[in-house]
């Protein structure tokens, strides 16, 4: 007996959401990769358009939250439909954060204006932590759509990296001097490589929902207020 | 007509436990008796309310159970255990055997002529099927509510109600009549709607009402178990959901299975959800998952499972 098409739709319709969700990761990293481009050259002009352009991954959350509302009203999805979409609402939820956080960054950026920076290795340290975090979101996203549990979870071990290289942004921040200028900077560059570590972290949450899916089971990979 | 023809095989494999006899002989004869006493009890105690009873719910228990019809095998090797005071749905599409799984629960299978059953079913480790076992008096413990509420067409309210007290009891007092009818409405939720109105027709009321009424009628001669055959298939959302609430309360007192098309149903008002399917058409119907109702409905094992839940048919 054939799918009733009506029931096709359906299937469909939430095949095509997830895939919609999911793109909204590529915006993130597009949006990261653009904020990192203004750290590095300090490039006011191209942190306001990713300010600007933070309405886009706002309306992908809007719009396809509102479409898995619907199939969830009319079609009652149960089983891994019903994990599926439960998972995708909060992934949305994760990605509308890191776009956010990108808008965080991309405010401070003007206030270290044209001087060179104060510390040429913090700034090094923050655009590594930039592109491990890009990896990770690539690689969250293709642990959903291969529903693979053991990519997800080695987004953990990625996640260290950052973790680690934000903590060393934190001694050299302490270690900046005494200049008011510099340590005003030091600041502003502490609070970009927390927002870059809490990207980071969302895509973590992304893989913690690709093992839901697949197993109905939610755990947290790692519990910062239980660490093993 | 032919007569019905019950397997020998049937529980053949209990016997060699010792309470089996003891245990037949005790769904043969004494609970009649012992519940009519208890009857008299409750009416001279004036306990007429709908007190519930628990923990007199019994289990049933279900093993390599085959049906047939005639030549046809209708259901293979089920092996399932029904819990005492628990919902338990019978969920699956047409032709997979569970509504003849569910007959075979009360020995009503039989009454189709051909009908066969093998294996074991045990009613609180009674096997039902042993001989010198009473159909009658399986089903008097083990109560039918239909797809189609079929109330007796000619009688009132009252009578539909009293109507398995007559057959059972013969003669008993119209006082202690009068409680039992009282008590079967309000434990189906439908006294309040009626009790101007008892030497009425029972076809005079609507759909949703009727079903109540032969949930009524079904629990007036104190089954343990109620199995029920689609029983709001034919009722609109609002008496659906007075069915299902009934439910919900009748478990307190009943082991209740439920067979259903509607889904949404089964994971509402279920505990436990059972999926039969076919493994091709032609092929018997068999059991393929069992599981609390909401992992069926949220994390099935077996992939038929999931997508029959999730409405992938193919």
């Amino acid at each position: 007996m054939p799918e009733t098409s009506a029931r096709a739709e359906y299937v469909e319709e939430l095949d095509r959401l997830e895939q919609s969700a999911l793109d909204g990761l590529d915006l993130v990293n597009a949006a990261l990769t653009r904020t990192l481009e203004a750290i590095e050259h300090q490039d006011i002009e191209l942190a306001q358009l990713v300010v600007a352009d933070d309405d886009r991954i706002d309306g992908r959350y809007l719009e396809v939250h509102q479409s898995l509302i619907t199939l969830l009203a009319t079609q009652s999805p149960v089983a891994t439909d019903l994990r599926l979409i439960a998972s995708l609402l909060h992934v949305l939820k994760n990605i509308e954060r890191m776009g956010d956080q990108c808008v965080n960054i991309c405010k401070v950026i003007p206030l270290s204006g044209n001087e060179p920076p104060a510390d040429e290795e913090m700034v090094k340290r923050i655009l590594t932590m930039g592109r491990q975090t890009r990896t990770l979101i690539s690689q969250a996203k293709r642990s959903f759509l291969e529903r693979d549990v053991e990519q997800a979870r080695d987004l953990v071990r990625q996640d260290d990296v950052v973790d680690n290289l934000n903590r060393e942004c934190f001694y050299l921040a302490l270690a900046i001097g005494d200049d008011a200028d510099r340590r005003e900077w030091a600041m502003t560059m502490l609070l970009t490589a927390r927002a870059i570590e809490r990207i980071a972290d969302n895509a973590v949450d992304i893989g913690e929902q690709v093992a839901f899916v697949v197993t109905g089971l939610f755990r947290e990979f790692e519990d910062a207020s239980h660490p093993a | 007509m032919e007569e019905k023809k019950v397997s020998a095989t049937v529980g053949s494999s209990e016997k060699k436990e010792g309470g089996t006899e003891h245990g037949s002989e005790s769904l043969a004869q004494t609970a009649h008796a012992s519940h009519l006493a208890h009857e008299a009890q409750m009416g001279s105690s004036g306990a007429t309310t709908t007190a519930p009873s628990t923990g007199r719910a019994k289990t049933i228990e279900a093993r390599d159970v085959n049906l047939f019809y005639g030549d046809f095998h209708a259901v293979e090797n089920v092996s399932l255990t029904i819990k005492p005071n628990k919902v338990t749905a019978l969920i699956g599409s047409s032709g997979c055997g569970k509504t003849t799984f569910l007959r075979s629960l009360n020995r009503m299978h039989e009454l189709t002529p051909g009908a066969r059953v093998e294996g074991s079913i045990t009613l609180d480790g009674e096997d039902m099927y042993a001989g010198g076992v009473d159909p009658v008096r399986v089903r008097r413990l083990v109560g039918m509510v239909f797809q189609q509420p079929n109330p007796f067409p000619t009688m009132s309210i009252y009578d539909n109600v009293a109507s398995g007290l007559n057959l059972n009891a013969g003669k008993i007092k119209k006082s202690q009549k009068d409680e039992v009818v009282e008590r079967s409405l309000r434990g189906s939720n439908l006294w309040e709607e009626v009790k101007d109105r008892l030497d009425k027709p029972g076809l005079g009321l609507s759909g949703g009402q009727q079903q109540r009424l032969c949930i009524a009628r079904a629990i007036a001669i104190e089954p343990e178990v109620l199995l029920m055959d689609e029983p709001c298939s034919a009722l609109d959302p609002v008496a659906t959901l007075a069915i299902e609430d009934l439910i919900g309360e009748l478990k307190s007192r009943y082991t209740i299975v439920i067979v259903t098309h509607n889904m949404q149903q089964a994971a509402r008002a279920s505990d436990l959800t059972a999926f039969f399917n076919l493994e091709e058409s032609g092929k018997p119907g068999r059991l393929v998952e069992v599981g609390e109702t909401e992992t069926i409905f949220t994390n099935p094992t077996e992939k038929a499972t999931e997508d029959y839940v999730s409405g992938r048919f193919g």
